[in-house]
């Protein structure tokens, strides 16, 4: 189960809204919807962390 | 692996195929040259030797027929005598150097019979010789006691000139088939790699293909933003799974998008 990875989706949306949704599914290829069925691997933990950072980094613009 | 890796290989694996292609065909052509050479420097010298010997040997006799002739000359006879043993002499040596060059058992055995039979029509010249001298002229007693003796060494060496020429015969056939079973082998090698490569290469091209045209069908649905169902299953390492991944992060961010939308139009109801 997903938790972590949905975790991250709702701090995306609460952070940056619909823009930061869109470009967190864009780098790590997982919806929100998706997330729920992955599991919370340190390999996709990764993958979040990094988008994350990236989307601070960068903006959603 | 990368695309441009699978056909930088491809490239290298066709230009080794021509390389171990072109080695082989130099070594079966120096095979062949070296085979030739050998052939030229022994079994046709010795053939050529062994011709010399028995125009030598009919000339010894040619000259033992005008001592009977004209020997009745004492100038002449001195002169045919002296010609007669620079013959016999060339023969004898010539013979006995064939000898230590043969190396055909059969040719060399009917050598050293050659050589047997000379040595005695050799001593039979010389008693007819004597009597011929002794005779004053008498070419009758002295062809008397060597007439047909050269027959049996004639045939002797005839035959040592045909064994010579069977030999280089056998030896031109061996180096045919040497170097025809040489170049086969080459071919062979050089067929069953570019074989090898090519179905290597209609493989890649297959599996590009195939793959491209899946990511074109996943790129056709997405224009029509028909995105229901629609997944990107593409693997691998190459450009087209780096491709893939782009456009599976395009999906999950239109998809993401579509979500958005539907709870915020939720929201508002």
């Amino acid at each position: 189960m997903g938790a972590q990875l949905i975790a991250y989706y709702d701090k995306v949306s609460r952070e940056f809204g619909i823009k930061g949704r869109m470009k967190l599914a864009l780098l790590t290829s997982v919806t929100s919807i998706t997330a729920p069925e992955e599991d919370d691997s340190p390999a996709n933990i990764q993958k979040f962390e990094q988008a994350m950072a990236q989307i601070k980094k960068t903006g959603v613009t | 692996m990368k695309i441009s890796t699978k056909l930088s290989l491809f490239y290298v694996a066709v230009i080794l195929v021509f390389c171990v292609l072109g080695v082989a065909l130099t070594t079966v052509l120096h095979s062949v040259s070296s085979g030739y050479d050998a052939l030229l420097n022994s079994p046709v010298r010795q053939i050529d030797e062994a011709r010399v010997i028995q125009v030598d040997f009919k000339k010894q006799v040619q000259e033992w027929k005008d001592i009977l002739l004209r020997g009745q000359n004492p100038v002449d006879l001195a002169n045919y005598t002296k010609q007669f043993h620079d013959m016999e002499a060339n023969v004898s040596d010539g013979a006995m150097t064939l000898d230590t060059h043969v190396r055909d058992a059969e040719a060399k055995q009917l050598l050293e019979q050659f050589l047997a039979a000379d040595d005695e029509l050799n001593q039979k010249y010389q008693t007819a010789y004597e009597a011929y001298v002794a005779g004053n002229a008498d070419f009758k007693t002295a062809d008397k006691i060597v007439r047909g003796q050269d027959r049996a060494p004639t045939d002797l060496f005839d035959k040592v000139v045909l064994r010579l020429n069977t030999v280089v015969e056998e030896s031109v056939k061996t180096q045919t088939k040497a170097s025809s079973d040489g170049l086969k082998l080459a071919l062979g090698i050089a067929g069953g790699l570019l074989l090898l490569v090519g179905v290597a290469g209609v493989f890649v091209i297959w599996d590009i293909v195939n793959r491209l045209a899946r990511l074109k069908a996943v790129s056709d649905r997405l224009a029509v933003a028909d995105i229901s169902g629609l997944s990107i299953d593409i693997s691998g390492q190459d450009e087209i799974a780096m491709f893939a991944r782009s456009m599976k992060g395009v999906l999950a961010a239109i998809e993401e998008l579509v979500q958005a939308s539907s709870e915020e139009t939720m929201v508002k109801s």
